[in-house]
């Protein structure tokens, strides 16, 4: 089956005076596709999203949206009509209420959909009068999606939607997405958060210092950059880890005093199962795949820390 | 539904909401009539300003001296003064220092000399027998002469020569008053000129010369209005213009540093919908702020002053005006606390170089050619014009200078107003 291309990236360059933003990225979004950008703050992220949402300039390369040249002034007005956004940091006016300000983003469209229809989809019926300064955080992040799907758009960008969120709230925004999966949106999702990039992307772009490092579903690239998997042994302790190390490498304790063993190919793995077994221990062993944030680590270099900082 | 009007109904609807936003907006200028009014409107009574006298003029036991107790009694009777004593062998600055009572004030001090009602009397008879001599003379060129005969003529003469001698023979004494003021009294020029005016009155009448032109006040307005109507238009067009200046410049910079203006500009609204519905917005304000202060003046102080359609038309144009340069500032300025500085630093000097609060022909001459140049003037006189003078001529002249600044304020705003990030 043909993808239909909904964005089309070429060598896309952002410069400011001395600092190059985005450093000839190149990539296309198919329509209907979940697509995650993954990196830490100040890897580029937001600002090409902001390029395509033709509301920041580019510097160099072509960046088209359904077609439309995003530095071409009628082509923006077309874009802006079949785009939604939910900003970073989204906020709207304090005091009006949850449909007053959907209203408000609404009213900005000649084709929109019904206040009403979207409140029901954001599941925010009960919170329809109430101020958005009285929201809580999930809450408000559940009207920005509203207000950013108001339009029907065909293509959603996503800035950041769970940052600064509770574990509760992180989860109903993501059910949010799966929905909009759900409606054959396509969903272009910025974020800092391994997790929510493997639970939600159908393709992961990792993006570091304005380049893009490494692009593919989230399976591609655990098993082209992930490594193997690693045996873990609760509350295995010192001497264990020390036996291990002694016999197969790679053998590191963390805080809880698991022991951690990553196998460099399928025949250690099996070696070190056999020696756990000889030794007839009481305990517990569990065998963990690699994650994008393995991935992450292989192809950057380092680890992103909750407030989106590489470490 | 258009898109400035559904900005325009957010933007109020935020800003009716906001208790703040409200009471900058509609209750401190509201509040600020009320104290302006009490100020103004109250008819004498407790008004009266305290004016120390200390009359040396005294006569051989000690009491003052008729003309000098007359005089003060002429002071007394303009009610404008609450007149203090300061005994003869006293300091009168220091007297008057220690004794302006427990809420202080300015010092203001006539002195009567010594001699007052001797140089006084001498004086007003140099004067009278001055005058006398000058009619007999006139009378006697031109009436008498031509039908004496030369016998008769140098009898004449004589006498007039004799009237002449003796008249110059009385001392040329001028009594004199003592005027002392703080420097950094503004009432004082008002206080001294009121003294100067009795001590003429006090010298006509001692010359026996009677008032030949007489005083008739009427108003220039056609309707009985009263002080608070005269400082409606002028309270109104300065929070009007710190609504524009302001409060919409910290709405707008408090917009940007939320994203919001930044989430709808992804949106096919354009940076003129945006000026345009905010523009609205603060038009409607002004006519509410109009409407509720004309009210509460009313019910308070019987303010007469009604708004026409042509005040309306002053009000929608000053509004757009004060809007577009507040959306000037708001382009222009990154954070909210650097917009409500420059806001203020900005409507400050236009409230008190603008006539609003005071007469513009009580500053000096440099001060009354800058006003000339600042949009404050031209919105508060033709707001008085219209609501109060109800004269039309200097109403459409000042529209039409605020017109032209209103169209140049909203052009410049749209260009500074950035809608995409560089």
């Amino acid at each position: 089956m043909v993808k239909v291309v909904v964005v089309e990236v070429n060598g896309l360059v952002k410069q400011y005076e001395d600092l190059k933003a985005v450093d000839g990225v190149s990539f296309e979004l198919h329509d209907g596709e979940v697509f995650a950008f993954l990196g830490p703050n100040g890897a580029g992220k937001t600002t090409t999203v902001e390029i395509l949402e033709c509301i920041r300039t580019l510097t160099g390369g072509v960046a088209k949206v359904f077609g439309y040249d995003v530095t071409k002034r009628e082509d923006v007005k077309e874009i802006k009509k079949r785009i939604g956004v939910l900003p970073q940091d989204f906020s709207a006016l304090d005091k009006l209420t949850v449909k007053e300000n959907i209203d408000l983003i609404g009213g900005m469209y000649e084709k929109r959909l019904d206040t009403s229809e979207v409140i029901r989809m954001l599941d925010l019926g009960e919170k329809t009068k109430t101020r958005f300064e009285n929201l809580s955080g999930g809450l408000k992040q559940r009207v920005g999606v509203a207000a950013a799907l108001v339009n029907d758009p065909q293509l959603v960008f996503l800035d950041e939607p769970t940052t600064g969120l509770d574990p509760k709230a992180r989860r109903d925004v993501w059910q949010v997405i799966e929905n909009l999966k759900k409606l054959d949106k396509t969903v272009f999702l910025t974020t800092h958060y391994m997790e929510e990039a493997q639970v939600l992307a159908d393709r992961i772009a990792v993006i570091n210092k304005g380049k893009i490092a490494a692009i593919g579903s989230p399976q591609d690239l655990i098993s082209k950059y992930g490594g193997l998997k690693t045996v873990i042994i609760r509350r295995g302790g010192k001497k264990l880890a020390e036996t291990l190390q002694q016999k197969y490498g790679n053998t590191t304790l963390n805080h809880d005093n698991d022991v951690l063993m990553k196998a460099d190919d399928v025949n250690e793995m099996w070696q070190a199962l056999s020696t756990l077994t000889s030794l007839q221990l009481d305990k517990e062993i569990e065998i963990q795949a690699p994650t994008i944030e393995d991935v992450f680590l292989k192809i950057v270099g380092g680890r992103i820390t909750e407030e989106g900082e590489l470490k | 539904m258009m898109r400035p009007l559904v900005i325009f109904l957010a933007v109020t609807r935020n800003w009716l909401r906001s208790r703040s936003g409200l009471f900058f907006s509609i209750m401190f200028p509201v509040l600020l009539l009320i104290v302006f009014g009490a100020i103004f409107s109250s008819g004498g009574g407790g008004g009266q300003t305290t004016l120390f006298v200390q009359n040396l003029d005294r006569s051989l036991n000690g009491t003052p001296t008729n003309a000098s107790s007359a005089f003060v009694h002429a002071l007394n009777l303009t009610k404008t003064f609450a007149i203090k004593d300061v005994p003869a062998n006293a300091d009168a600055k220091v007297w008057a220092r220690n004794n302006l009572g427990p809420l202080g004030g300015n010092i203001r001090i006539v002195i009567i000399s010594n001699g007052f009602e001797r140089d006084l009397v001498n004086g007003t008879l140099k004067v009278k027998v001055g005058i006398s001599y000058d009619l007999l003379n006139t009378t006697y060129q031109y009436f008498i002469a031509p039908h004496l005969n030369e016998t008769e003529k140098m009898a004449y003469e004589q006498g007039l020569d004799q009237l002449r001698k003796w008249n110059q023979n009385l001392t040329d004494t001028k009594t004199s008053l003592t005027l002392a003021f703080d420097a950094s009294d503004q009432s004082a020029q008002v206080i001294k000129n009121i003294v100067i005016s009795v001590a003429n009155a006090f010298n006509y009448q001692a010359i026996g010369a009677t008032s030949v032109i007489e005083f008739n006040e009427e108003s220039v307005t056609s309707s009985s209005y009263g002080a608070v109507d005269y400082y409606l238009p002028g309270i109104i067009s300065a929070f009007i213009m710190t609504n524009g200046l302001i409060a919409l410049t910290s709405n707008t910079t408090e917009f940007k540093r939320r994203g919001i203006i930044k989430r709808l500009s992804i949106t096919p609204l354009t940076k003129l919908d945006w000026i345009i519905g905010n523009v609205l917005s603060q038009t409607l304000l002004s006519l509410m702020l109009t409407a509720i202060m004309i009210i509460v003046g009313f019910i308070i102080f019987r303010v007469q002053a009604i708004p026409d359609a042509l005040t309306i038309a002053v009000i929608f144009v000053g509004s757009v005006m004060f809007s577009g340069l507040g959306m000037i500032l708001g382009g222009l300025v990154k954070d909210v606390e650097g917009a409500s500085a420059l806001g203020n630093a900005i409507a400050c000097p236009l409230m008190f170089l603008s006539g609003t609060y005071f007469p513009l022909e009580i500053m000096p001459s440099y001060l009354q050619s800058i006003s000339r140049f600042l949009p404050l003037t031209y919105f508060s006189d033709g707001l008085r014009y219209a609501l109060i003078y109800r004269y039309t001529d200097g109403v459409f002249t000042n529209m039409a200078v605020i017109s032209v600044l209103a169209v140049a304020f909203i052009l410049i705003g749209s260009v500074v107003t950035r809608w995409k990030e560089k």
